[in-house]
């Protein structure tokens, strides 16, 4: 679709985080696999070897692991703003899936969609944006023909 | 006015003003150069072509113009219908008798660039044959442009002292006859 039928949404920050202390925006990170399942393998690889570190290294994230019977593995991930993000993970590697836990937790909460502006300022004008009265000298006399 | 919301610095800052310019012995081509600047609004740093960020223009004592050298008979404005034998061609002083507003509409759409713009400034700019200006354009009006042509004083303007004080080159004798 073009860029006018699909959203679109301005370049911001969630709270201006980074200016001061940064926050991670992942909230809870959930992984819902099956315990027998084939496509649920790499899942299962990941969680033996890497899920404690991830939680070790991400301490302000929860991790749930929960295992049901389902047929596609999905790692569900909420952020502080409310979005919830799924991903399908069947039949991919532990290694892919370590990459893509990591680039889960780098994101903030914000939609993926078109960036109107790739820059953003909240103080747009250091000397005060022009008017048309900025450099016109100011006049008594009335405007007009009765003027002359 | 740092103390705008964004709503309110926007719409101060795009707002269109209205000017006046006086053309009362004044070439008609400078006057009309003045005004197509300002229906552009290239006097603006917010200028861009696509924007539609002009001014208004008043024209007034549009009848009072003047061309310099023998324009007034020499230059011709033609007109062609398409229909055969419609092929008009009038000077400047027939023109100018017939509407004393023509000269510089069609100076100002000349000047102005040739695209579907056009028509929209021309529609902004009000011309007037005399000083006489309706009441609801008065109350627009915001700044009065400078004439572009300093006005030369006539003989009968400058003071007897005037006279007196300007540097003669030689002073003939009395029984001296001019040409």
């Amino acid at each position: 679709m073009t860029a006018r039928g699909t959203p679109s949404r301005f370049l911001q920050s969630v709270l201006h985080n980074g200016v001061g202390r940064y926050v991670c925006q992942l909230k809870r990170i959930s992984l819902i696999f099956s315990k027998k399942g084939q496509g649920s393998l790499g899942v299962r690889d990941f969680i033996e070897e890497g899920v404690v570190d991830f939680a070790k290294n991400n301490p302000g994230t929860v991790v749930y692991i929960s295992p049901q019977s389902c047929r596609i593995p999905k790692i569900v991930a909420e952020y502080l703003n409310g979005n919830v993000k799924e991903e399908t993970v069947t039949n991919k590697t532990s290694q892919e899936i370590v990459e893509l836990i990591t680039k889960l937790s780098n994101q903030s909460g914000l939609d993926i969609i078109r960036i109107r502006k790739p820059f953003h300022t909240d103080s747009p004008s250091i000397q005060g944006q022009w008017h048309p009265f900025t450099n016109r000298p100011p006049s008594i006399d009335p405007v007009g023909p009765q003027a002359k | 006015m740092s103390s705008f919301s964004r709503s309110a610095q926007q719409w101060a800052t795009f707002a269109r003003s209205w000017f006046l310019i006086d053309a009362r012995m004044q070439p008609p081509g400078k006057i009309a150069s003045v005004c197509s600047v300002r229906l552009q609004g290239k006097h603006k740093p917010i200028y861009h072509p696509l924007s539609d960020i002009g001014d208004h223009v008043v024209v007034m004592n549009t009848r009072h113009i003047a061309f310099s050298g023998n324009k007034w008979e020499q230059k011709v404005y033609s007109s062609h219908t398409g229909y055969p034998g419609s092929f008009k061609q009038l000077t400047a002083a027939q023109m100018h008798k017939k509407d004393p507003t023509a000269i510089i509409k069609l100076a100002v759409y000349g000047m102005l660039p040739k695209n579907l713009t056009r028509r929209t400034m021309m529609q902004r700019l009000h011309l007037f044959p005399d000083d006489v200006l309706p009441d609801d354009i008065l109350r627009n009006l915001t700044e009065e442009l400078p004439q572009p042509r300093e006005i030369p004083r006539k003989l009968s303007e400058y003071t007897q002292e005037e006279r007196d004080a300007f540097p003669m080159l030689w002073t003939p004798p009395e029984d001296y006859r001019m040409k």
